[in-house]
């Protein structure tokens, strides 16, 4: 057997209540490594097309790489592969933590979950085994909490434990799963899909090791990687800064989210940048096997929201519950933060639908009848901070709002669409396409909607030297750039966190050593190009064509306020030349379905 | 040479632990290692590294009802003999540094023995939480 890999897979049918042990499929694996790769090919091969994402034939994918739990740097990741309830697409979430090693020190390299449990449970893993217990006095606690009683009831505080909050109980299709405290696969929906699986919790915990075949010649090769590769220049603003460290470099870019995506530029950004956060700053903390460390553990000492602790708030959570909703008291997005971490709710999805929120109800097109009586205006903090928990349990226009900006448009109508800012019905994140043209072909043609980690063009054009708003190149730039489509898919089955800039050729180092087998920087080229296609393949299956290779209707028609993207749009001539080149160079049709050329050239058919 | 610790600076990224575990077992295997790291997150902001970190008084030595702790004379430090050891857990009830634990597998205490001259937890350590003192 390759080394890196524990060679076993979980298989829990909640429904039934078994579990069982099975072989990883190698032959697979050597295709596509792991993570994304692997959870993908598991994914397509075992979810029948147009299955109800909450339904019990969804299938729930913990998948992790042959990297993890290992020395090499900055990958402790591990994530859920799943049908998105929130777009209907296929949906990779990522979390740091430790549970991704923790898992492999369990004796299992994936989870695969079907079925759906008649009541409240939680998955407990140790050392090859696997139990299905009661969790109906977990069933509507928040997240820590969870965290803590199973702990309690294990008797070892060494258990690591992924598990959603009354979010992804109340099948909040943009709920959360939060794992070891603090780190969460935010995005799309896994928290509903769990909910929807009656599956409160996963916990895990192990005492068998992963091998690899020489394993004093791998710790040298991780040292020198972390020496000349990881702890440099380029990645060193995760341990100085963390994440809040991009505000500023963003605002400066013109493409900071405000105000529900209306401006580019925020007057009160140095009142949430990396400096705001510093202030509030206790101590940093590392996932698994992480030498950069960019977690900002934080902790608010004055005013109504002392006693806040979180890590955070990140980037994102800055943005999106920050600019995006006018707010500018960094302790107020702090307690946000926490609030959305204990209900399990996405910090990006949630900030985007309380700004969407805010501009329904500036507009008129919604009323305090709708908000429990909240003056719900850009900036009201008081308002801003019930959020949350409206959403959370479904109460008022949390309701609406709980099925994520796309549905909510829908369902509040008057127009509203217009400014419901998505694509494929997830919400963005915090670059605004309009100064970064790159980045919308990058959230058009993302494999789980509008997502800035599988291609971030922003590094080129707003950080870089690319012009911004010229279509020239972006398409070979999205899908071949060293942010591009392509490595992320390498990058994301090696399961390598996004803050350590890795090439192709320190993946195919990493990977060899850690397998045993000959891994080149072609291989790592060709398996990324895969794993697009095959996602892409999946995505087809499901319906998804160039008609929904589409973006907002704000993006396209309303000039960005402000900024050195003032007035620009990103205009359908141009978004549309871009689409063409992008499917031209992918080897797709007009419409967006991968050639069988291609699919041979790939091995994939 | 003793092991001096800097706990507010550490991060809980493992590194020492498995590191340590590759020494001795031969694989990752952060549970089966002298170093493991605790949390108290979210009650408290609070991580850090626990290892024996060669202390004077070692009562460890003296609450051993087989004699398996024994002076290393060249390493001038007091290691755990493997094959003596009951993994009966005294050392580890007395050790006022929480530096040992036992070995989940093979049921003997752990006990740090500086990599008999040049630390790997150390060397690893990202924040230098970590020290050597001579």
């Amino acid at each position: 057997m390759p080394g890196g890999y524990v060679g076993k897979i979980l298989r829990v049918d909640l429904t039934s209540g078994k579990t069982s042990s099975e072989d990883l499929n190698l032959q697979w694996a050597r295709l596509f490594i792991g993570g994304k790769g692997l959870g993908a090919k598991y994914l397509y091969e075992e979810l029948k097309p147009r299955t109800d994402p909450l339904s019990p034939d969804n299938v729930f994918i913990l998948m992790t790489g042959p990297l993890t739990g290992t020395t090499a740097p900055c990958a402790p990741k591990f994530a859920v592969y799943t049908k998105s309830p929130l777009t209907g697409t296929f949906l990779d979430s990522y979390m740091g933590g430790y549970l991704g090693a923790e898992l492999k020190f369990a004796g299992f390299d994936a989870v695969i979950i079907k079925g759906k449990a008649e009541k409240p449970v939680y998955l407990w893993i140790s050392d090859g085994k696997a139990e299905i217990r009661d969790a109906k006095d977990l069933w509507g606690l928040d997240i820590h909490e969870t965290e803590k009683r199973i702990k309690d009831e294990v008797g070892d505080k060494e258990v690591k434990v992924a598990a959603i909050g009354p979010a992804g109980e109340n099948l909040v299709k943009i709920a959360c799963i939060t794992v070891d405290t603090y780190r969460q696969a935010g995005r799309g929906g896994g928290g509903a899909v769990m909910g929807s699986k009656n599956l409160k919790a996963i916990a895990v915990r192990g005492h068998q090791g992963v091998s690899v075949p020489n394993i004093e010649e791998f710790i040298e090769l991780t040292k020198e990687i972390t020496k000349n590769d990881v702890v440099t220049e380029d990645n060193l603003w995760a341990k100085t800064d963390g994440t809040p460290g991009f505000l500023q470099m963003v605002q400066e870019g013109g493409v900071l989210p405000t105000r529900n995506f209306q401006m580019g530029v925020f007057e009160h950004a140095n009142e949430i940048d990396g400096d705001a956060v510093k202030k509030i700053l206790v101590r940093k903390r590392a996932c698994y096997g992480c030498p950069l460390g960019c977690g900002n553990l934080t902790q608010v000492k004055e005013g109504p929201f002392a006693g806040t602790v979180i890590e955070g708030p990140d980037y994102e959570t800055l943005a999106l519950g920050g600019s995006n909703c006018y707010i500018s008291n960094v302790a107020a997005i702090a307690k946000y933060n926490l609030l959305c971490d204990k209900l399990g709710l996405d910090t990006i999805s949630t900030g985007d639908a309380i700004a969407f929120a805010m501009e329904c109800f500036e507009k008129g097109l919604i009323t305090k009848e709708d908000t429990n009586g909240l003056e719900l205006t850009f900036g009201n903090v008081e308002a801003y901070i019930q959020m949350p928990n409206l959403i959370a349990y479904r109460k008022a226009i949390g309701d609406v709002l709980a099925e994520g900006v796309r549905k909510a448009a829908e369902k509040i109508g008057k127009g509203s669409d217009r400014f419901a800012v998505q694509v494929k019905g997830l919400e963005f994140p915090g670059y605004e396409p309009r100064g970064s043209i790159g980045m919308a072909l990058a959230y058009a043609t993302s494999d789980r909607g509008a997502c800035h980690m599988r291609s971030w063009p922003v590094n080129d054009e707003v950080f870089g030297d690319m012009d911004p708003f010229t279509t020239k190149g972006k398409a070979e730039l999205v899908i071949n750039g060293s942010i591009g489509q392509n490595l992320y898919c390498a990058k994301w089955s090696l399961v390598v966190c996004d803050f350590y800039a890795i090439g192709y050729e320190n993946m195919a180092r990493l990977a060899s050593a850690a397998t045993g087998w000959k891994l080149t920087v072609d291989d790592m080229k060709l398996i990324g190009e895969r794993i697009w296609n095959l996602i892409r393949m999946f995505n087809v299956r499901e319906g998804f064509t160039r008609k929904n290779d589409t973006l907002p209707y704000r993006i396209a028609n309303d000039p960005l306020q402000g900024g050195k993207a003032d007035g620009h749009v990103v205009k359908p001539e141009d978004f549309n030349k871009m689409l063409d080149e992008y499917y031209k160079l992918r080897g797709w049709d007009e419409e967006g379905r991968p050639t069988k050329e291609k699919l041979k050239e790939l091995n994939l058919i | 040479m003793r092991l001096e610790i800097f706990p507010e600076k550490c991060t809980e990224c493992w590194l020492c632990a498995a590191v340590c575990s590759a020494r001795l077992v031969g694989e990752f295997n952060p549970s089966r290692s002298a170093v493991y790291v605790e949390s108290l997150l979210p009650e408290k902001l609070v991580m850090r590294p626990y290892v024996c970190i060669q202390c004077d008084e070692h009562p460890c030595v003296e609450s051993c009802p087989v004699e398996a702790i024994v002076e290393d004379k060249e390493l001038g430090i007091y290691v755990v003999d493997k094959e003596l050891c009951t993994g009966c857990g005294a050392c580890i009830e007395v050790c006022p540094y929480n530096g040992l634990r036992l070995d989940p597998v093979e049921n003997y205490a752990i006990k740090c023995d500086l990599c008999r001259g040049k630390p790997r937890c150390v060397e690893i350590c990202p924040e230098e939480v970590l020290k050597i003192v001579e």
